[in-house]
């Protein structure tokens, strides 16, 4: 501590280990909170066509479109340790070759700071809704289901899933459109 | 057991030669007067503290630094904002330096009291058998 730089390099350290407690404490006090909304899925459109998918092994498979309203209020998710949410809407259902199928549909970034009150209303769906063969035809049970990553400051990433989703039958024929 | 014993074993070998220290002071003093460069100022600049002064320099950066790091913490607790934290503690961490780096004459309270410079010739030979006394003592 006799020299300015001996003193400079004792303090700058000091700072540092400081700035680590406080960065834990901020995780600490925000590990344990329940970070599940209430979301509001409704679909109005449902279109399947067979078409050619040169991404598998067979020639034709399902393609579904969805058209989909989405309505929640995230802003309960927001603390000081919560930089970003990453919402996705994903699919899930079985088929005769496939116990379980989950394909995501369609994902939003939401920065803190910006609108935290989701409204949207005829949203299609921004990824291709492709089975593996030809299982979605008068499928049953599709369930739908908003899910979201908490992308924090400091600590875990939890994967948490909305607390409502919806379950809706597959059209029995191809290029008709059902509507619910 | 003190400096003015002329013992100054118990002391590292660098402290040690800092016992030269006023000679090669009076030497830079001289050398600013007649030449006036900026780099031998910035040299000549001392940046020492007694060893009090440290104690109250360290005391005071890490008082400084844990309360801004609390008042920091429970601000941006407040507000939901964990950048206002950083910002805090920031400011904390530069009024520290402001405080603790340079050596203010607080600092400099309690110096050494260091045994008056001997004459070379007379003064080595009559330390030596000294210092070998002393250290037969201390066996």
């Amino acid at each position: 501590m006799n020299t300015v730089l001996s003193r400079a390099n004792s303090l700058f350290a000091f700072s540092l280990s400081v700035m680590a407690a406080l960065t834990f404490g901020c995780f600490i006090t925000t590990a344990f909170k329940d970070r599940r909304v209430p979301v509001d899925i409704h679909v109005s459109k449902v279109m399947l066509k067979n078409v050619d998918d040169f991404t598998g092994p067979r020639e034709r498979s399902d393609l579904g479109f969805i058209t989909f309203d989405l309505s929640a209020d995230l802003q309960p998710i927001f603390d000081w340790n919560v930089k970003q949410l990453f919402l996705y809407l994903s699919a899930e259902y079985a088929t005769k070759s496939n116990s379980l199928n989950q394909v995501v549909l369609w994902d939003k970034i939401v920065l803190r700071g910006e609108n935290t009150k989701l409204n949207l209303r005829d949203m299609k769906s921004k990824y291709f809704f492709f089975d593996d063969g030809n299982g979605l035809r008068a499928n049953k049970n599709i369930t739908l289901t908003l899910s979201w990553n908490v992308v924090p400051n400091a600590g875990v990433l939890p994967l948490v899933a909305g607390s409502g989703h919806v379950s809706l039958p597959f059209p029995d024929t191809y290029e008709t459109t059902k509507s619910y | 057991m003190g400096l003015s014993q002329n013992d100054v074993s118990f002391l590292r070998p660098e402290v040690k030669l800092l016992r030269f220290v006023t000679v090669r002071t009076k030497v830079c003093q001289i050398d600013l007067t007649s030449s006036g460069k900026m780099l031998d100022i910035f040299k000549s600049i001392p940046t020492h503290m007694d060893y009090k002064g440290q104690k109250l320099a360290e005391q005071i950066f890490q008082g400084i630094i844990l309360i801004s790091a609390v008042i920091g913490f429970v601000y941006g607790l407040i507000i939901e904002q964990f950048g206002w934290t950083v910002y805090i503690v920031l400011a904390g961490f530069a009024i520290s330096c402001v405080l603790t780096l340079p050596p203010w004459p607080m600092y400099r309270k309690n110096p050494l009291s260091w045994q008056p410079v001997l004459p070379e010739t007379s003064g080595e030979s009559s330390q030596k058998p000294q210092e070998s006394l002393k250290k037969k003592k201390h066996k």
